[in-house]
């Protein structure tokens, strides 16, 4: 079964690692399992009702929302931020979170984060499970991938993922996704 | 000599007109012993989501700095915020983000008390605890009890003026504010 899946980065700048993470998983995908970076979120207002109510959902959230909607599943990688989500992803999250259609209703998710600590982020996906319960997206129990001590992990120069161990796991979570997703898929 | 009046910043988490918690924070002044006074914090509104490459290229944002300043100079802060998904708003965790990222991080060491108000039966309390996780990462201090959650808040608030009108809430509100001073006065020296 082809399966179309988008990934979504928490942090916004260039050297993240969490955009090198990003950018590992194509060549980590199992058969038939495309992976392609969501559009970004970047330019969203902060959220404010009165802005949905007055001149409607920006066009960026919208097409955030598309490629959410038309995917068969969403990857986060993600970093923490002062012990969970970064402001700017929870606020991309918010904003999808009011639309008619809500995208992530149904949704198969699976989470990833990288970080220099030695946590390596267990705090923000924990935090990212409530938040996905309450939009209701199914969310991947196993293997968990947290990248602690991240930075060595990383050629430094290409900013490739070069740890094995890490790119085994990430194989396996993204297989047991690929089972996940046909799992909870809607069924005809 | 008496205690010298406390300064307390209010920083509210939603940045709607007919928020709820923004009526809760109009509240406080009315509801509060005379050992506290209130500023109402500088909007986070135009903050740009958090990027370390605006931070390394340009610097900090003008109206970061000013919140930051706004809450350095405080003695104590309450955060008046609804929940959304379960959690802290995404605006308000932005400017979190990046005041923590200052030299002098200005929630260090700053007592600091929580309020909620939702539609919901648990009334923002999860809002609250990842609040609570949150600015551990930046050493606030988080007032414990009483805790303000005021669930069920539209039937709460008068529908035309949006004020408060729930006695239990407010007789809660004082209590908390009442604890509030004490605390601010363990942590604040004078």
């Amino acid at each position: 079964m082809a399966l179309n899946v988008v990934s979504i980065c928490g942090s916004l700048r260039k050297g993240s690692f969490n955009a090198m993470v990003q950018r590992a998983l194509p060549a980590l995908a199992p058969d038939g399992m495309t992976i392609t970076p969501a559009p970004s979120f970047a330019e969203f207002p902060l959220y404010n009702a009165d802005i949905q109510n007055s001149t409607g959902f920006p066009a960026p959230v919208n097409v955030l929302a598309d490629a959410i909607r038309a995917a068969d599943g969403v990857v986060f990688c993600t970093p923490e931020y002062n012990f969970t989500i970064p402001g700017g992803l929870k606020n991309a999250l918010d904003w999808v979170s009011r639309l008619p259609n809500q995208p992530f209703a149904g949704k198969a998710v699976a989470l990833q984060s990288a970080s220099p600590g030695p946590v390596g982020g267990a705090r923000v996906q924990y935090d990212m499970r409530k938040a996905m319960a309450f939009l209701d997206a199914f969310v991947l129990n196993k293997p968990e991938i947290f990248i602690g001590n991240c930075a060595a992990k990383f050629d430094e120069k290409s900013g490739e993922l070069k740890d094995e161990t890490t790119r085994g796991f990430i194989k396996q979570q993204l297989a047991s996704f690929a089972t996940f997703i046909a799992r909870v898929a809607p069924k005809a | 000599m008496a205690d010298r009046q406390l300064d307390v910043l209010v920083i509210c988490g939603s940045l709607r007109k007919g928020s709820y918690n923004a009526a809760l924070a109009r509240m406080l002044p009315g509801l509060a012993p005379p050992g506290l006074k209130f500023r109402t914090a500088p909007s986070f509104e135009k903050f740009p989501i958090y990027n370390a490459d605006i931070q390394n290229s340009t610097g900090f944002p003008a109206d970061v700095v000013a919140w930051a300043d706004a809450i350095r100079s405080a003695d104590g802060v309450i955060i008046v915020s609804p929940e959304y998904n379960w959690s802290i708003p995404g605006g308000l965790k932005n400017a979190i983000d990046w005041v923590s990222r200052m030299k002098d991080q200005p929630f260090k060491d700053k007592p600091v008390a929580l309020q909620s108000a939702a539609g919901g039966i648990l009334g923002g309390s999860r809002s609250q605890y990842h609040l609570r996780q949150s600015l551990i990462s930046v050493d606030a201090h988080l007032f414990g009890r009483p805790e303000v959650i005021v669930a069920f808040a539209p039937q709460k608030f008068d529908e035309k003026t949006i004020e408060l009108k729930d006695q239990t809430a407010i007789d809660l509100i004082k209590q908390q504010l009442a604890g509030f001073e004490k605390y601010i006065r363990r942590h604040v020296p004078g």
